[in-house]
């Protein structure tokens, strides 16, 4: 479904992204883990359009989106969250959503020619009210986002993304700064969004929360995947322990 | 009292033009985000579009091109659609431009308009402008009634430049553009283009300044280039500040006080003297009351709220 091959990017000197190619098939969870640094948002923000690749191809759904801005791929069917979930501020929870239903906005021309005042369709808002209840944000639906808490944000941002309905979901870092109480929950969406067919590409720190989910899982350091396989295989590769953990020390003679 | 009536529809007049303004700034400024600083460029395209069109032939003294005599109507087209040709002109190269350099860049070409009203005399008649244009519909009103009619039409059309803007900013564009202007990469993975969405915006907004410029020449019966330097754009800035910047009856509210507070104290019968100060203290109380707002209302006297939607039906 998802294909990068050889993805390259460059910060100046720093090469952030080095070389990394990664397979997603359509229906599975994949999880990318890896230090802080070591490239993950980057590639994250490569694929989403949001940075342009200084070589290597992605494809998506058959198509070369390796040029395709960000807006394109969403139409796609490709939504991504942030590590950061600021939102649109300024905005309210309802209005996040509806941002994200991809037949909100029909123009500049049909509100200028339009008679009646302008309503969002009532079967998108409420879906965005099913939603927003299954995150448990619809009594907050009126208020503006940067009055919302940060577990209320992580939630929110997971939420615009199941709006957008897309065909695969891009997760970064959705277990950071979440309580365990909330996190069950999350695994719980996840794992029930999978059985309708949702795939989905993971970054995250928290070993745990990634090996109890994913199906298969590379992982990076410093810009280049060290290693890849199934959870069970990634945890005991000595790459992946030597970056996690740190190398042992060699035996004093 | 005769003339403090007919001094209050003047005011109420240029209030007005200042209102449509503002609402266009709001468009654009506070609804997406975009900090135009040449809102005076369609302003003044639109002012001498209207002149150009609706003006008699150029006497023998006089330099400016067209001069169609046509009906009023047909000018306050012409100026909407000069006003949203300009927006694209200047949104082409400009609106891919971060904020900063937006600004600077929008102001520039402002600059650039100015220098083409005051210069190109074949055009525009140059530095001595075009004066002594009739007012519309002086045919058919006595001349004591035009001012009233005038605050009529002008009332009107503010109402429909309302209901326009208040439409856009409701639906699901305004909601896109309003998200263009909170966080772009989160609105780019939403699916909105920022550049198609900035440029219709910046047009629409073109186009109704374009307007607001018309009904200024209607209104003074005059047009020249001194008209549209960029105290323009800083005044109706400042006026959208006071009012509440991303709230449309902000801008209402924020077009007729600021007209208010710097033109009322004309009225005042002074020495010439006096007269001087007087026009110095009224920049003055506009600075002052600019510093109050920002320190005990920073958000305007009508502060962007959020905007509820119903939810099961209604």
């Amino acid at each position: 479904m998802l294909t990068v091959r050889s993805v390259l990017k460059s910060f100046g000197g720093v090469r952030a992204v080095r070389n990394v190619s990664i397979e997603v098939e359509a229906g599975r969870i994949i999880g990318l883990i890896g230090t802080n640094g070591a490239g993950k948002t980057t590639l994250f923000n490569v694929v989403s359009g949001l940075l342009p690749a200084d070589s290597g191809t992605i494809s998506f759904l058959g198509r070369d989106i390796t040029r395709s801005r960000a807006d394109r791929s969403s139409a796609l069917g490709m939504v991504r969250t942030f590590q950061t979930p600021v939102g649109f501020p300024q905005m309210t929870v309802m209005e996040n959503m509806l941002v994200f239903d991809r037949h909100d906005s029909a123009g500049l021309l049909a509100p200028l020619l339009a008679l009646a005042p302008p309503r969002p369709k009532p079967a998108t808002v409420a879906r965005a009210v099913t939603v927003l209840e299954r995150f448990g944000l619809a009594a907050k639906r009126d208020l503006w986002v940067q009055d919302l808490s940060a577990p209320e944000l992580k939630m929110l941002e997971f939420a615009r993304a199941v709006m957008a309905d897309p065909k695969i979901m891009l997760l970064d870092e959705p277990a950071a700064g979440v309580n365990p109480a909330v996190l069950d929950q999350l695994i719980e969406t996840i794992e029930d969004l999978r059985r309708q067919g949702m795939t989905f590409l993971i970054v995250d720190h928290n070993l745990k929360f990634m090996c109890g989910i994913c199906d298969y899982i590379y992982a990076m350091a410093d810009g280049e995947l060290i290693a890849q396989g199934t959870p069970g295989e990634v945890v005991a590769n000595q790459a992946v322990l030597d970056c996690y953990i740190g190398r042992r020390p060699k035996a004093q003679h | 009292m005769e003339g403090l009536l007919l001094f209050a529809v003047s005011l109420l007049s240029l209030g007005a033009i200042y209102a449509i303004l503002c609402l266009a700034l709001n468009l654009e400024a506070g609804g997406a985000g975009l900090w135009d600083l040449g809102i005076v460029s369609f302003f003044g395209i639109g002012a001498y579009t209207y002149a150009l069109l609706t003006a008699p032939a150029a006497e023998p003294h006089q330099n400016y091109l067209l001069g169609l005599g046509l009906s009023p109507v047909v000018g306050l087209a012409g100026a909407a659609v000069t006003g949203a040709i300009t927006a694209l002109l200047i949104g082409l190269p400009t609106l891919r431009l971060k904020r900063e350099y937006f600004l600077i860049t929008t102001l520039a070409f402002a600059e650039v308009l100015r220098q083409v009203f005051a210069n190109e005399d074949w055009l525009t008649n140059g530095v001595a402008g075009i004066y002594g244009l009739e007012q519309p519909f002086r045919d058919v009103l006595t001349p004591s009634t035009l001012p009233y009619a005038f605050l009529v039409i002008i009332l009107a059309s503010l109402a429909i430049v309302y209901w326009l803007v208040a439409k856009v900013s409701g639906d699901g564009f305004g909601r896109a553009l309003k998200a263009l202007r909170e966080n772009e990469p989160l609105a780019m993975t939403a699916g909105i283009y920022p550049f198609s969405h900035y440029l219709r915006v910046f047009m629409l907004a073109g186009a109704l300044s374009g307007v607001a410029g018309a009904y200024y020449v209607w209104y003074n019966t005059l047009v020249v280039p001194g008209q549209f330097s960029s105290n323009v754009t800083f005044f109706v800035w400042t006026a959208l500040i006071i009012g509440g910047l991303g709230n449309n009856r902000g801008a209402l509210v924020g077009g007729f006080l600021f007209v208010v507070m710097h033109d009322a104290l004309r009225f005042i019968q002074a020495s010439s003297d006096m007269a001087l100060f007087l026009s110095s203290l009224r920049t003055v109380m506009i600075g002052a009351a600019l510093i109050l707002i920002l320190r005990f209302r920073p958000s305007g006297l009508l502060p962007e709220r959020p905007a509820r939607i119903a939810v099961g039906g209604r």
